[in-house]
């Protein structure tokens, strides 16, 4: 029996694209956050792990109207697969269940040791939030690079995929204090992830959307608010917030004359 | 037995089954599985006692607030601090990527090394630390014999005001030499722009949090400019309220970086013609009367036409912006349609606190002058300067001057000889170094005039915008020393390493963050033991002066650089205010708008200090309003349109001289009066056009390091594949230039300037001016290891240098080029 | 020299004569034997697969190699099952085309998955919702079924059949092959099936996404008709060649031709299932995710050029070929349909593997092409000659084709 969606916590992400000044500080944070591998040569896009992801964007208008904007693009955490099955697609398609939707929190998980290296998920994933080790991860022996390890996450095998667990070891972390306190609940500003915490214009807010008092929850109701691919149905938890319909526009595909510009707004 | 066939088949099958039938196989095949999960090349981080360490990031000048993530003994992760003012919690890429920097022996010196390949090649072998002080001793003392103290020379990359900056001055002085150099930034123009117009050398401050219009004359907001933790800062403050927002930015810039993007209006005038821009604004907000009169009347001087004191009549700011800036005119200059000019300038006027701020890109590059002034104008037409939510000209933190430096008769000769860069000379009066100057000095003489260049945390011969002129003058040196802690292009080139250590292995201080508009103090202390043999460079200093003991040795009587540090806090504490507890509901910004006071929030000295040394903060939110009388140090003691300063100067030179060549040899084209205030100068270049069609600016990404440090390894992450691919950089050209040379994306292109030529692939951009080729600055790298090194190439090495008017920094936003397709 | 391990009654060539020909596809396994060394060595960067990519060559091998060898469970179907005694001559090959096609299948996916240690973990682990769990399950039953099928033959081989107990053994599996041919039918269809479910339940890939029925989407049954459709043409196209090669007529053509109607019949409603369903998606997922048709042919070289190819070069066209009895019957006309048959299937099967995975679903993310690297060439060309060579030591040393002496006498 599935558990009905977000009985307790449904963790989840706003970001506001408006402040958003692709800096990239919070894919730098995930890395350095999620012991994230470094290679020579990054500069092969379509190879290089980048949990927390920049995408740039134009509105297409010529010099001087050019305007540029960028999306970032973490796992955004999906509950369904599209067609209403509460699983994400990349977890629904795993052939060894190691991805799953915890549905206490929201959080989709990845489990290293017990990927296979399939790559299915990744064929499921609209939102490219995932990334296999191509190569073993990086770190020879004459730059002593591995000093600056966390011992809260395991650096990966080759041969296995990774992606943002919306640092999951937080949550662990915030949990075991709350336990010492002999507490159940955690506080808004208990669990919250590098990225958001890194942002330098704090354009990523994080909480529970479960949660009425958390500033997340009240945010995805702005007539701003949207998600990535929404009418796929994938139901994303990571939300983003524009003003701008040209940003908007390109979170989603639309038919000619579908797209609704947000008329009068009070966000 | 005949073993037959019927035998061996039973035996196999038999065997088989009974294989089988064991837990072998299936064993084996967990156990293997379980190999692959444990694979011994993957390393597994030791877990250990965790700690967190406060600190103080000196990565850049911006001097953010870190807390770093420890495991034992290792350092895991940086982290901003939410009790600190300057960046309340978030960070820059640059340190966020800061352990890569530590943890990377394969970038780092592991200690005093001397050279042993030809210069250049980065071969060097391991030394004792006696060894390198005594070889770098007993070559000063052989020029102080010689007495010649001044063919030492310095150059010095750590922040103005420093505890470092000063200590290396110091050195220099006591040793005789004037030859101490600093690296140029936008920060230099800032200080010959307060002095004069203002009469005081402090650096711009900007209340950018409370001002609700920012006018950016190029100031890369975004992309790392001023203190970059705190200006981020303040645009997520600025963009509070998505739909409701006050504060408007607009960017003036040629090119669609991420401030021109992300602001609220972007304005693209042909670069270099900024100063006409600001004049075209203030002509459009005098001729609306829409100016501050009543700071205007009381507070300036030169706006209207006067006379001196010999009865001559002069021109004012007022007729001369009336007469040659109108917004035809202007729009004729920069391109841009006489409605922006006028509109914009409604805007900004109308603007409750508006801003006009100054500064290129990240502001790591030197200005224009005349320009600086320009903007500087704008503010002071609108009364905007020390009000609330301006641009505030207040004193930096109180520090203790150090004592007399003694100085025997080597040293006072010594200091009497002219700089080799003629910094503060006649051609340059306000000029406090010229390292392009040095440069051409050297390689001019026949012999270099400097015998052995000391290097402090700067690498020029990479970051200079100077078409490699600096690195033909480094080879021409015949002893150079770098404290680099880092495997970097100077270092490559030489003689001698005495590696410092990387900011989280020491205590310093770095400075007042550019542009914070309330004094701050900011101290980092080590975070981790140092990871290899080097040495503080403030205690290297000290051993070094030691050694050449007499009046060097005296001229350094402390034991060791946290006595320094402590003895400048002294002031700290004299100033009987100031605080060292961030409280963040209070935000520093908040109280300097409410005008609250501040009590301080320690009781003795030594109270004081370990509580700076524990938070790495002190800092004093208050900021005296107005207080125009004592505040505009300048002969008239009023804010100058017209400024004395330059009249005095000038005509000191031109009494020398005739006035027109004064003026040429100070590169100024305009004459009369409008020479002394600011003015629009059209950047001149002795290239031919009709070869060189086009011009090449370099631009600057904060998610890459482009002078400063090196560049952390995860910095490469977040730089698109149409920047760098492989190895090759990109440049980003507007569809409509690159049609007229038939190139498309990714196609392969010569970029040739007078200067040289740099091969990289072309990048189209809507976002680019036509006729404009840009370059990003900090690829390039021939130092450090595989992350950098032969990526990309270096804008620099093309850059065509001509003199900005008046401060003689270089003009590094005016090299002619053309494509030549490959 | 090998003449004692010939079946009796039949000319081969020389030994030396087989021995030279069997070198080039002994280098084509070289050539496999080192990339897939490399690949385990090294990891699968050898390969140019990528996060885009995550399916790429092999992967399309894979299914196309699994789809043509459908000709093996639809064969032994058509045999034991319903019955059609004229198809015996044709299963011996049938069997051993599908076994080869199977086993070469699996090998390229051990080498495939980044962790080929841990494949048991999608047995031992497995998610029961995922196609890709089921098409394993199914994938390595039918395998190990193949095998039972293919060992009644080996042990036909003239020196086992001389030992009693192997005799016995081979002659009571022969008799019991009903039984596996209704099992291999089961797991076949429903692997078939998956492997197209793997892709029509990508649904938030608009371009493979497809309605369907209960559990399964519309692409599942098409990929089951499409393999049955093209698999008996594969059969003939390799009996043609084995043929050709050895210039003999090896299979009556009462099985060819049989198979060929059965072919045909298959492919029309193929065709018209496939038509539908494109047309249901054009008009259903299409637009519900906010596109246009003809969004999905506007990159790189996959233009509509490829709905052409498929439904009517590739499908209508070998469709008619085979329906009308004349064309058929003609023997170049029988090849050419055949031929386009599996290259349409091929092409489907390249097209919701490569073409879905290259078309970006978000609006802003940018086209990638794709280019294996002679590593992957290496792995799957090694297929290849491990086809040739395993059926051509199966036709020298085993009576695959039961009228083969009855069609080509020998004349001492
Ligand atoms: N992440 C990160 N942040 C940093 C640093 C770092 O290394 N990394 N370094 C820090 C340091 S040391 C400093 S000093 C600051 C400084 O920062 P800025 O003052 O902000 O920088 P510039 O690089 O001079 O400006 C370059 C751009 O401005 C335009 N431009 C500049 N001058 C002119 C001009 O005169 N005319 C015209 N038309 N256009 C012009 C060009 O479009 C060019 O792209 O940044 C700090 N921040
Ligand atoms: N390409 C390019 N050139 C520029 C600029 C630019 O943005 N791009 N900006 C200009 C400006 S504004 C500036 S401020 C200068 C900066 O110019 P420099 O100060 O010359 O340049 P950097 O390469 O940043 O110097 C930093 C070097 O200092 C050393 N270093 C780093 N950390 C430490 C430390 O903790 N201690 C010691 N002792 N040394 C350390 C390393 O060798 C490092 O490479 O560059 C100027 N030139
Ligand atoms: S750190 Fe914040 S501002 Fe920078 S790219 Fe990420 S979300 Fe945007
Ligand atoms: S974004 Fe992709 S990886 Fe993340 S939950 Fe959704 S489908 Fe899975
Ligand atoms: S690659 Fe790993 S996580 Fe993805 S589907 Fe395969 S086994 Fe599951
Ligand atoms: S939530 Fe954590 S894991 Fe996910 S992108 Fe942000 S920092 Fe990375
Ligand atoms: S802005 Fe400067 S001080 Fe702040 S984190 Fe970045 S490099 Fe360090
Ligand atoms: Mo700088």
């Amino acid at each position: 029996m599935e558990q009905k969606q977000g009985d307790t916590y449904r963790y989840g992400m706003v970001i506001d694209l408006d402040k958003c000044t692709g800096c990239g500080t919070c894919m730098i944070a995930c890395a350095a956050e999620n012991n994230v591998s470094v290679r020579p040569d990054q500069t092969d896009k379509e190879r290089t792990i980048t949990w927390m992801k920049l995408y740039k964007i134009t509105n297409g208008k010529e010099f001087p109207n050019t305007e540029v904007s960028y999306f970032p693009r973490p796992c955004m955490h999906c509950e369904e697969d599209g067609r209403g099955h509460h699983q994400p697609s990349c977890v629904s398609v795993c052939v060894a269940t190691a991805t799953k939707l915890d549905h206490n929190t929201g959080i989709v998980s990845q489990i290293y040791t017990r990927c296979i290296g399939c790559r299915y998920c990744q064929a499921a994933c609209p939102y490219g939030a995932r990334y296999f080790n191509w190569w073993d991860t990086y770190f020879p022996k004459g730059k002593g690079l591995e000093r600056y390890l966390s011992p809260e996450i395991s650096p990966r095998m080759r041969g296995v995929v990774e992606k943002c667990t919306f640092c999951h070891h937080r949550l662990m972390r915030a949990k075991t204090q709350a336990y010492a306190e002999v507490r159940t609940d955690l506080e808004e500003h208990e669990y919250t992830t590098a990225c958001a915490e890194a942002c330098p214009v704090q354009a990523i807010t994080f909480g529970d959307l479960n949660n009425p008092e958390h500033k997340v929850s009240q945010m995805i109701k702005s007539p701003y608010a949207f998600r990535l691919l929404e009418r796929l149905n994938t139901k994303p938890k990571v939300y983003y917030i524009s003003t701008k319909d040209w940003v908007r526009k390109l979170a989603d595909n639309y038919l000619p004359g579908e797209f609704k510009p947000v008329t009068r707004a009070t966000g | 037995m005949e073993i037959n066939r019927r035998h061996f088949i039973a035996l196999i099958v038999g065997g088989a089954a009974g294989i089988n039938a064991t837990p072998l196989p299936w064993k084996s095949t967990d156990d293997i599985a379980i190999w692959t999960q444990n694979w011994p090349w993957v390393p597994v981080p030791p877990t250990g006692e965790f700690s967190h360490v406060k600190s103080v990031c000196t990565l850049c000048p911006g001097g953010c607030g870190i807390e770093v993530r420890k495991v034992d003994d290792r350092a895991v992760k940086i982290e901003g601090r939410t009790d600190y003012p300057v960046n309340p919690g978030g960070i820059c890429p640059l340190g966020m990527g800061g352990l890569q920097l530590l943890y990377n022996e394969s970038i780092r010196f592991t200690g005093p090394m001397k050279r042993v390949g030809p210069r250049g090649s980065g071969k060097f072998i391991a030394i004792t630390w006696d060894e390198a002080l005594s070889t770098i001793a007993d070559r000063i003392s052989d020029l102080r014999k010689q007495e010649r103290p001044e063919a030492l020379a310095a150059i010095d990359g750590n922040p103005t005001g420093s505890t470092m900056a000063s200590m290396i001055e110091r050195l220099l002085k006591a040793v005789g030499s004037p030859n101490y150099v600093r690296i140029p930034s936008a920060e230099d123009t800032c200080r010959m722009t307060n002095l004069v117009m203002q009469g005081t050398e402090n650096p711009m401050a900007y209340d950018l949090e409370n001002a609700d219009y920012i006018l950016s004359f190029g100031s890369g907001l975004l992309e790392g400019w001023g203190a970059p933790g705190r200006v981020m800062n303040a645009w997520g403050l600025w963009h509070e309220h998505t739909a409701k927002r006050t504060v408007r930015v607009v960017q003036i810039e040629s090119r669609a970086s991420n401030t021109a993007s992300k602001a609220d209006q972007w304005l693209a005038p042909k670069p270099g013609t900024e100063a006409a821009l600001a004049l075209g604004l203030a002509h459009v907000i005098i001729k609306d009367r829409l100016y501050n009169a009543d700071f205007v009347d009381a507070y300036s001087f030169g706006f209207n036409n006067w006379a001196s004191s010999d009865g001559k009549n002069h021109m004012g700011y007022k007729a001369m912006v009336l007469n040659s800036y109108s917004p035809d005119q202007v729009a004729e200059i920069t391109g841009l349609r006489p409605k922006n000019i006028v509109d914009l300038a409604r805007d900004f006027a109308g603007a409750k606190t508006p801003i006009a701020t100054c500064g290129k890109g990240k502001g790591y590059l030197n200005g224009s002058l005349y320009e600086f002034m320009a903007v500087q104008s704008l503010n002071a037409l609108v009364g905007n300067i020390n009000m609330p939510g301006g641009v505030l000209v207040g004193d930096p933190p109180p520090l203790s001057p150090l004592p007399e430096i003694q100085k025997d008769a080597i040293a006072s000769e010594g200091l009497k000889k002219p700089r080799l860069d003629h910094a503060g000379g006649r051609r340059y009066p306000f000029s406090k170094s010229l390292i392009s100057n040095l440069a051409q000095t050297i390689i001019k003489s026949p012999k270099s005039p400097v015998n052995t260049l000391l290097v402090f945390s700067a690498n020029p011969d990479f970051t200079l915008p100077d078409g490699g002129v600096f690195r033909e003058a480094l080879k021409k040196i015949p002893f150079i020393v770098s404290f680099s802690p880092y495997q970097d292009e100077t270092s490559d080139m030489a003689d001698l390493i005495l590696p410092d250590h990387t900011s989280p292995e020491k205590t310093d201080d770095g400075g007042w963050p550019t542009g914070l508009q309330y004094p701050l103090y900011g101290i980092s202390k080590p975070v981790v033991k140092p990871v290899y043999a080097t040495r503080h460079s403030g205690d290297v200093i000290m051993q070094l002066a030691k050694r050449l003991g007499g009046s060097v040795g005296s001229s350094f009587p402390w034991k060791k650089y946290d006595d320094v540090l402590k003895e400048r806090a002294k002031g700290l504490f004299d100033a009987q205010a100031g605080l060292v507890h961030y409280d963040g509901s209070v935000p520093a910004w908040k109280r300097l708008r409410e005008r609250g006071s501040v009590t301080p929030d320690y009781k003795t000295f030594d109270d004081m200090w370990k509580k700076i040394k524990a938070g790495g903060l002190w800092y004093l939110p208050v900021h005296a309003y107005k207080n125009w009388e004592r505040l505009f140090k300048t002969p008239t003691g009023k804010f100058e349109f017209f400024s004395t300063r330059i009249e005095l100067a000038f005509n000191d030179y031109a009494l020398k001289i005739s006035e027109e060549t004064a003026l040429k040899n100070m590169g100024i084209a305009e004459k009369g009066d409008a020479v002394f205030m600011p003015h629009y100068e059209p950047a001149l270049s002795d290239a031919d056009r009709s070869a060189y069609p086009l011009l090449m600016m370099p631009y600057e990404m904060i998610n890459l390091a482009s002078g400063w440090t090196p560049n952390p390894p995860y910095l490469n992450k977040t730089i698109f594949d149409n920047q760098l691919r492989k190895d090759e950089s990109f440049a980003e050209i507007n569809p409509k230039t690159a049609s007229k040379y038939r190139l498309k994306e990714g196609d392969r292109v010569i970029i040739k300037s007078p200067t040289g030529t740099v091969q990289v692939r072309v990048n189209l951009f809507e976002g680019a001016m036509p006729g404009i080729v840009y370059l990003p600055l900090g690829f390039g790298h021939t130092a450090y290891d595989e992350f950098s090194r032969g990526k990309g190439v270096n804008p620099n090495d093309i850059i065509h240098v001509e003199k900005d008017p008046l401060s003689g920094h270089p003009v590094w936003w005016n090299t002619p080029v053309q494509l030549i397709k490959v | 020299m090998d003449s004692p391990l010939l079946p009796e009654g039949v000319k081969r060539c020389s030994t030396t004569t087989f021995l030279l020909w069997t070198l080039p596809w002994l280098a084509l396994l070289a050539w496999g034997g080192l990339s897939a060394f490399l690949c385990l060595w090294k990891g699968l960067n050898q390969t140019n697969m990528s996060n885009v990519f995550a399916f790429a060559l092999w992967i399309v091998f894979d299914l196309a190699i699994i789809a043509l060898g459908a000709g093996a469970f639809f064969t032994g179907f058509l045999t034991y099952i319903v019955g059609k005694g004229e198809l015996k001559n044709v299963i011996n090959a049938a069997v051993i085309i599908g076994f080869i096609c199977y086993s070469g299948a699996m090998g390229m996916l051990g080498i495939d998955i980044g962790q080929p240690i841990r494949g048991w973990f999608i047995f031992w682990h497995a998610n029961i919702h995922s196609m890709l769990v089921e098409v394993s399950f199914c994938i390595t039953c039918y395998l190990m079924v193949l095998g039972i099928e293919f060992i009644p033959l080996i042990l036909k081989n003239r020196q086992l059949d001389k030992i009693r107990e192997l005799h016995i053994f081979g002659h009571s599996l022969h008799e019991i092959m009903a039984v596996f041919a209704a099992t291999g039918t089961f797991l076949s269809f429903f692997h078939q099936g998956s492997l197209g479910g793997m892709f029509g339940v990508l649904y938030a890939r608009p371009f493979a996404a497809r309605e369907g029925f209960y559990i399964w989407p519309w692409t599942f049954f098409l990929f089951i008709l499409s393999a049955i459709a093209a698999g008996p043409c594969f059969t003939i196209l390799c009996t043609k060649l084995a043929e050709k090669i050895s210039r003999k007529k090896l299979v009556p053509d009462n099985a060819i031709q049989l198979l060929a109607k059965i072919s045909a019949w298959l492919l029309s409603i193929y065709m018209v299932l496939k038509i539908a369903d494109t047309l249901g998606w054009i008009y259903g997922v299409v637009p519900r995710a906010g596109l246009k048709f003809i969004d999905f042919y506007r990159e790189g070289p996959y233009g509509i050029w490829l709905v052409v190819c498929e439904i009517l070069i590739f499908g209508i066209i070998p469709a008619i070929i085979l329906l009308v009895p004349k064309a058929r019957q003609h023997q170049g006309w029988l090849i050419t349909a055949c031929l386009l048959n599996c290259t349409g299937i091929v092409l489907n099967r390249f097209v919701f593997i490569i073409v879905t995975l290259a078309i970006p679903v978000m609006p802003f993310d940018r086209f990638w092409s794709y280019l294996p690297t002679w590593q992957e060439w290496g792995i799957a060309m090694a297929v290849i000659g491990y086809g040739f060579l395993l059926f051509s030591a199966a036709y020298r040393y085993l009576p695959v084709f039961p009228q083969e002496r009855e069609l080509n006498p020998v004349t001492e």
